[in-house]
């Protein structure tokens, strides 16, 4: 989508040199060196950006938390693989259970055998529907992964804003 | 049999004074303005209130039947055996977020200087980080490629001459309020008697036994 300077190769040249990215040769291939992990482009500044989503991925650990906290991916530790398909599962299902409710992405904690989900809803819905929901999300992730599953929610008016982009 | 009288009137007093611990050592409660459905009975064993109300309170309750929590208080157990001794523990935590180590260490040291456990070393061994570099484009593009690297900073916290009642009673405090996120080793060195056989040097039994063979 993003193909801005493909015309001109002086300008492709002058443009490479600006952004270093490791390697200090020239680049002459197509717009490979660019980076698209989980960042959202600067626009037409109308668009309403959450501070996770306009912070980008390089500034985790200095600027941004981690949004998945168990203990797998330390020197010596396994099962990284099995920890990561879970969190996506989760995700997933949580995004559809809560569809529109979300306000922003879900945090998710393993201390020792109990997975918390930590979410941030929108006042959209009534409470006892979001009880409801609650508890059917624990009921049914608990039976799936054997473990106990507790979400922390925590009610806010709208989506916060951090930005516009 | 005094000896072991008073290392168990020991273990018990250490027993009762974790449980002061986990009173007065609570976790901050934190401000949690709205729904809080699932309810945990706090580590060690202490139960948190959030400010919801009694009727939200035990509504949420009534949700989970299995309460994830709920522990009986560990039984006090007299024996006759010798506790075993320790003369070090050390305790290795790993994690990716160095505040949250810092924190953690402050914690533990905080609660040995409460009940009174001799702190040895406390240093920080170096961060050690795993590399990857992936190619960046699914096919082809050999030239361009992506790195990551995933960062484990250590802390390792030493505790001299232990008990074994104290070291477990300590070790499972501390376990219970590990963070998310954080990995612990225990190694733990053990003070043993000398066995018998070696107890005594051979050059001084040997005569003894020629003089009595003789």
């Amino acid at each position: 989508t993003v193909v801005a300077e493909r015309n001109n190769s002086l300008s492709r040249i002058s443009s490479a040199i600006c952004v270093t990215h490791g390697l200090r040769a020239i680049h002459a291939t197509a717009t490979c060196y660019k980076h698209h992990a989980a960042r959202i482009r600067v626009g037409k500044r109308d668009k309403p950006v959450t501070y996770e989503q306009a912070l980008h991925p390089h500034h985790i650990a200095h600027r941004k938390g981690w949004l998945s906290q168990h203990t797998s991916n330390l020197e010596g530790e396994a099962g990284a693989a099995e920890r990561t398909v879970e969190d996506v599962f989760i995700r997933r299902f949580i995004f559809g259970t809560f569809h529109g409710l979300l306000a922003d992405e879900l945090v998710i904690k393993r201390r020792g055998n109990v997975l918390v989900v930590c979410a941030l809803l929108v006042q959209k819905v009534g409470p006892q529907k979001i009880y409801f929901l609650i508890g059917y999300t624990e009921a049914l992730l608990s039976y799936f992964y054997k473990c106990p599953v507790k979400m922390e929610v925590q009610m806010v008016k709208d989506r916060v804003v951090y930005k516009y982009l | 049999m005094n000896h072991f009288r008073s290392m168990m009137a020991a273990s018990v007093g250490v027993v009762r004074c974790f449980r002061l611990l986990c009173r007065r050592l609570r976790l901050p409660e934190q401000e949690i303005r709205c729904v809080h459905s699932s309810r945990s009975t706090g580590k060690c064993g202490t139960l948190f209130v959030s400010g919801i109300g009694q009727s939200a309170w035990n509504a949420a309750a009534r949700l989970h039947t299995g309460s994830v929590f709920h522990s009986l208080p560990p039984a006090i157990t007299v024996t006759d055996e010798a506790d075993v001794l320790y003369g070090k523990v050390e305790v290795l935590v790993k994690g990716h977020d160095k505040a949250v180590l810092d924190s953690y260490e402050f914690f533990t040291t905080v609660a040995a200087q409460e009940l009174g456990i001799t702190i040895g070393q406390v240093y920080e061994p170096k961060k050690k980080i795993e590399r990857l570099t992936v190619l960046k484009s699914v096919h082809i593009h050999k030239k361009h490629r992506v790195q990551y690297e995933m960062r484990t900073h250590y802390r390792c916290i030493e505790f001299l001459r232990l008990t074994g009642s104290t070291a477990e009673v300590f070790l499972e405090y501390i376990q219970r309020n590990l963070p998310e996120g954080v990995a612990m080793e225990v190694t733990k060195t053990a003070i043993e008697k000398i066995p018998d056989h070696i107890l005594e040097p051979l050059w001084n039994s040997t005569p003894q036994k020629e003089q009595s063979s003789q």
